[in-house]
């Protein structure tokens, strides 16, 4: 693991840099994505900014507010140190509501719009996998199969690198069923159960998975809940997403 | 693509089904996911923190078991926070490990592993800074490499069960110490 990176007398976390490198290549994809499927390309690419930055600011904000004492004695301890310290519920919860607000006041058809960004999403999503193998927890349940890793002169299931090949297969569904698309949000629906499906089944690899009460997996619950919801309206927009868009 | 409901409903229940399956597959034994797990030294999160022993400037022998045992079967978690004098965001955390370990005392250890430096250079850091809890003497590092520690500040939080809870490198704020601090008092 490389929680950081040396650079002559520089040491940079690794995560950090990962983080940024995957911020760009996610609004790139972004960009690219709304081109192909004839996407408004600036407004889309502005919710993704949009979501992104309020995100950001958002998560660090909410933390500040968490901790607000600790922040009084010294304010310019909100901007810095940056290493650390963000609240990753509130930052999803604001940059979504910030996207939304954009989307509305752009006047984006949304299906059209998550069929644009779900590349993005599912690379965004990756990112954070490949960030945790290489600095972060990153590590699954002991195994002797040859596709483990060694940590520590110990095999394990390099569970992380599994959510990744799960990522890009999701890119690939996406990538082939651009041309075939039958009604917008389609592209979306499927991507989102594809991986969301992948990570049901991996997560049962990690070591240190976030569990209920009763010992199940949390993420699994809520990739069923996509996958079960994905599949609902997948079945439900079949009939009438074909019939709005003949209509349109 | 499916192309009646019916389909879609088969699709809809058979997914049900097998994931419902799976959850219930993957279950975590409770009892594991309590207990101290068996896994090797490493300082990296979710192992267990690398053993040592070192001195305060004063001869004092620290050891990491001992004072993670200093609370019974319940375990004491530790704050190790690597630096140096020379390190200048070092000296800006510094007065938040103080405030930490004066508010905690007795529920949570602080320990601050000097790296490279001698006994009389940390006890004036000491003393520059007030600190109370006590400072180790790590004069050929041995222990900054036994946790890969590669910049300065290193922080690592060590659970009552011994394991890595989180690596931060760089500065620290009074905040996230806190916050990280409560993390480890509340499971």
């Amino acid at each position: 693991m490389y929680p950081t990176i040396s650079l002559g007398p520089l040491s940079l976390p690794t995560a950090g840099i990962v983080y940024l490198l995957g911020a760009w290549l996610c609004l790139s994809v972004i960009e690219r994505a709304a081109k192909k499927l004839d996407a408004p390309v600036e407004a889309t690419y502005g919710a993704a900014v949009t979501a992104l930055a309020a995100g950001a600011v958002g998560a660090r904000l909410t933390f500040v507010f968490q901790y607000w004492p600790a922040f009084q004695e010294n304010l310019l301890s909100i901007v810095w140190p940056l290493n650390n310290g963000f609240n990753v519920a509130g930052g999803l919860v604001i940059g979504g509501i910030a996207a939304f607000f954009y989307g509305r006041y752009k006047q984006l058809h949304w299906p059209q719009t998550l069929d644009a960004l779900i590349p993005g999403i599912v690379l965004g999503l990756m990112v954070v996998s490949l960030a945790d193998f290489l600095a972060g927890p990153g590590y699954g349940v002991l195994t002797r199969t040859p596709f483990g890793v060694s940590q520590f002169g110990i095999r394990r299931h390099a569970v992380q690198i599994y959510e990744i090949i799960v990522g890009g297969a999701a890119l690939l569904v996406w990538w082939k069923m651009v041309g075939r698309r039958q009604y917008p949000g389609q592209l979306f629906l499927i991507t989102s159960v594809v991986y969301a499906a992948g990570r049901l089944f991996t997560d049962y690899f990690r070591d240190n998975p976030w569990v209920t009460a009763g010992g199940y997996h949390i993420v699994q619950i809520i990739s069923l809940g996509i996958v079960l919801a994905g599949i609902f309206l997948l079945g439900y927009f079949q009939e009438t997403g074909k019939q709005e868009l003949a209509e349109e | 693509m499916l192309k009646s409901r019916f389909e879609w409903t088969i699709l809809l229940v058979m997914a049900t089904l097998l994931g419902t399956a799976w959850i219930v597959f993957s279950q975590e034994d409770m009892r594991r996911v309590s207990a101290p797990k068996s896994l090797t030294e490493a300082p990296i999160v979710g192992h267990l923190a690398p053993d040592f022993t070192l001195e305060t400037p004063v001869g004092e022998s620290i050891n990491l078991q001992e004072v993670l045992a200093a609370n019974g079967a319940a375990g004491q978690p530790v704050v190790l926070n690597f630096w140096a004098s020379w390190c200048g965001p070092c000296r800006v955390e510094m007065p938040n490990f103080q405030r930490a370990s004066m508010r905690y005392n007795g529920r949570v250890a602080f320990l601050g592993i000097n790296q490279g430096e001698d006994a009389p250079t940390i006890t004036n850091f000491g003393n520059q800074f007030n600190l109370t809890y006590p400072l180790l003497v790590d004069q050929d590092s041995a222990v900054n490499r036994l946790y890969n520690v590669r910049g300065l500040p290193t922080t690592v939080f060590v659970d009552g069960d011994g394991v890595v809870r989180e690596v931060v490198v760089g500065i620290i704020s009074q905040a996230v110490l806190e916050d990280r601090i409560q993390g480890m008092l509340t499971e």
